[in-house]
């Protein structure tokens, strides 16, 4: 039966032929779009753990609550042996230390004049230590456009832009202004060992990174920081560890009322990534429904049409002595086979183009300009294990659903009217 | 004696039609016994085609009872109906009706997959049943490369390959030249003598009656004349 059945349909092209079309287009279009999205929300969260919110981050709950503003005067003191503790209890993960700060960077001419200024966005890592892993992790070899990296204190890496707009070199000095972790007035000179560019606009602006050294005696921040950042050893964020881990580490400090008493956030806490993931969620459903709903009535309209069209055929198997209900139930089995090659058809055109836009990119740069939110300016799609099966949800829902709805019409018939029908 | 393959007793069929009914059949009793070759004739609209649909558990009788095979019609759900068309009658349409996708060999073998028999026995009766229709070598010809005459000698093979007791051929040679009209009557009169298969037609075709051994009037939905005939030997 299941052969004859198969003849029939791959015989039949208007039976075949259209359908697979129509659902190879849908699926391909849902693999495309949550390939997209998915590549999209992947690179949004790692470039916020890289540079941003660590898998977990701790800082005093003064900073936390005023974080935006960089408030270095709330910072940790005596970050090292609190990183030696979350060292012996959390070997498994990475720590280190960050400190963010702003201010000015003046660039002076031969004489020590004012040459050109702009507002800094400074980052001070662990450069220096190479077990830290943050040079990597910040991708900066990759993101290196002219020179090298820091070697010693008294060097420091420069946004390009500042260089193009400053009309720097390699080896040129710059002094940065800015104030101490007590207010008081902070000024340090470093040599460009290098120009970088992420990518992105949030974090190419008036960049400056130093080794935490440096910021720390600049800033007067003596064994201090503002943010310290745990990553799992992968690199790959894993909220149900980091949710285990946040609420381990809050608990031993629930009644400290302190407000220099450290507080750790997960990743999803932060920068209000939690809203974007669900926000994708409920726009990759909502999406994904509305093709199930299109799809589904196109199918039901061709199912109808095909239907018609094999009014004579199901006649003859009913007369032949097929009861309604097998005749049905085929129709479903054909319709799963037909909606099983369209899935996969559409799964593999829609795979194509993911790794197409996952190689290429779509450039969105012109619109992040002023963009606060850390985020690539060229958007990926990413080549995911689901996307191999996420589009068999809508493309087999949608065919048989439509046949289903279609396929009732033969129960509406009346046998007794067949002789009249085949008669003509 | 030979055995009733069926029974009409006071078999009325109503339609609605507008506000009212239609009577298309009324008050009809007939007996049709194992290995009759017959024939419903009249005029149009005289009830022959609902007669038939009747006979072949495609439609019930508003009052009376149609016994097919000692079960009543009446009483039969959608699989037992569909049950008694696969096992015990075979249809022949005024168009041949084949499944254009499948070939002679497909469409002819369709029934007998119905009944779930398996291959190798499929293939001895799908033979035998071309054979008898003398198309043995067009098994794997697509229904739209053969003629009229050939089209009907398929749905005829068709209809006997499960050995039914009963055919029930509506106006089977109305779409067929002379000829081939001999022909298929031929073919079919020659199966009910071999294989004692009863055969009902409804005609309007003077070719066919000449070979009907009896002859059922309908007029008006009533049976007017019901008669045993001589039929013309078949020369064969
Ligand atoms: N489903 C139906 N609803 C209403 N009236 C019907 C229906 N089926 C048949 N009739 C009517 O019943 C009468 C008998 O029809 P039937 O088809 O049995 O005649 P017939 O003898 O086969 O005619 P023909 O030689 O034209 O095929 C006709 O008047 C027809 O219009
Ligand atoms: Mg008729």
């Amino acid at each position: 039966m299941i052969k004859f059945l198969l003849k029939g349909v791959l015989g039949d092209k208007n039976r075949s032929v259209l359908p697979i079309i129509i659902i190879s287009i849908g699926v391909a279009l849902t693999v495309l779009l949550s390939g997209y999205i998915r590549g999209a929300m992947g690179d949004i969260i790692n470039q916020n753990a890289r540079f941003d919110t660590g898998h977990v981050k701790i800082m005093t709950r003064a900073y936390a609550e005023n974080k935006s503003q960089i408030p270095n005067d709330l910072a940790f003191l005596g970050v090292d042996s609190l990183i030696n503790e979350l060292k012996t209890s959390h070997p498994n993960m990475i720590w280190v230390k960050r400190i963010r700060f702003g201010g000015i960077i003046d660039v002076p001419d031969d004489k020590g004049e004012t040459k050109g200024q702009g507002p800094a966005s400074g980052m001070a890592i662990e450069l220096f230590n190479t077990n830290s892993g943050e040079i990597q992790r910040m991708n900066i070899p990759s993101s290196l456009v002219h020179g090298t990296l820091p070697k010693q204190v008294g060097e420091a890496l420069i946004g390009q832009e500042f260089v193009d707009k400053l009309g720097l070199e390699i080896g040129d000095k710059v002094t940065y202004f800015g104030s101490t972790m007590n207010g008081s007035m902070a000024f340090k000179n470093f040599t460009i060992t290098g120009s970088v560019r992420f990518g992105t606009p949030a974090l190419d602006k008036g960049a400056i990174i130093i080794d935490i050294s440096d910021a720390q005696t600049m800033l007067d921040m003596e064994d201090g920081a503002g943010e310290i950042l745990g990553f799992e050893s992968d690199e790959i964020y894993d909220d149900e560890k980091a949710l285990e881990l946040t609420e381990e580490f809050n608990a031993r400090f629930v009644n400290n009322t302190n407000e220099f008493a450290p507080i750790m956030l997960r990743l999803k806490d932060q920068n209000n990534l939690a809203g974007y993931l669900d926000y994708v969620d409920v726009y990759s459903a909502m999406f994904v429904t509305i093709f199930v709903i299109v799809m589904s009535i196109v199918l039901w309209n061709t199912g109808l049409l095909g239907g018609l069209r094999r009014y004579q055929e199901f006649g003859i198997r009913l007369a032949l002595g097929e009861s309604k209900g097998h005749i049905y139930k085929t129709l479903i089995y054909e319709a799963t086979l037909i909606g099983i090659i369209g899935s996969i058809v559409g799964t593999a055109m829609g795979l194509g183009g993911t790794y197409y836009l996952q190689v290429v990119g779509i450039d969105i740069g012109k619109y992040l300009e002023n963009a606060t939110m850390l985020m690539p300016s060229v958007i990926r799609a990413q080549v995911t294990p689901e996307l191999f099966y996420i589009g068999f949800i809508p493309g087999l829902f949608a065919m048989v659903f439509g046949n289903m709805l279609s396929g009732i019409g033969i129960y509406k018939r009346q046998t007794a009217a067949l002789f009249k029908e085949l008669e003509v | 004696m030979s055995k009733n393959i069926i029974t009409i007793e006071h078999v009325t069929k109503r339609f609605p039609v507008g506000d009212g009914v239609f009577t298309a059949l009324s008050d009809i009793n007939l007996e049709l016994k194992e290995g009759e070759f017959a024939g419903l004739v009249g005029p149009s609209g005289s009830g022959k085609t609902t007669l038939l649909n009747i006979m072949g558990s495609l439609d019930s009788p508003t009052q009376g009872k149609a016994i097919v095979m000692g079960r009543n019609i009446s009483d039969l759900s959608h699989k037992e109906s569909a049950q008694l068309r696969n096992i015990h009658i075979g249809f022949i349409f005024q168009v041949f009706n084949l499944l254009p996708v499948y070939t002679v060999y497909e469409n002819v073998e369709f029934a007998l997959i119905l009944q779930n028999i398996g291959s190798a026995e499929r293939k001895r009766m799908v033979m035998e049943a071309l054979e008898w229709v003398g198309l043995e070598n067009m098994a794997n010809k697509k229904p739209s490369k053969l003629s009229g005459g050939e089209g009907q000698r398929v749905a005829i093979a068709r209809a006997m390959v499960k050995r039914p007791n009963i055919v029930l051929a509506d106006e089977p040679t109305a779409n067929l030249d002379a000829a081939n009209a001999h022909a298929i009557i031929q073919t079919m009169k020659k199966l009910n003598q071999e294989l004692n298969t009863t055969f009902l037609f409804s005609t309007h075709d003077e070719k066919v009656m000449g070979y009907l051994d009896r002859i059922i009037h309908l007029e008006d939905g009533k049976v007017a004349l019901d008669k045993i005939v001589l039929p013309k030997t078949t020369a064969l």
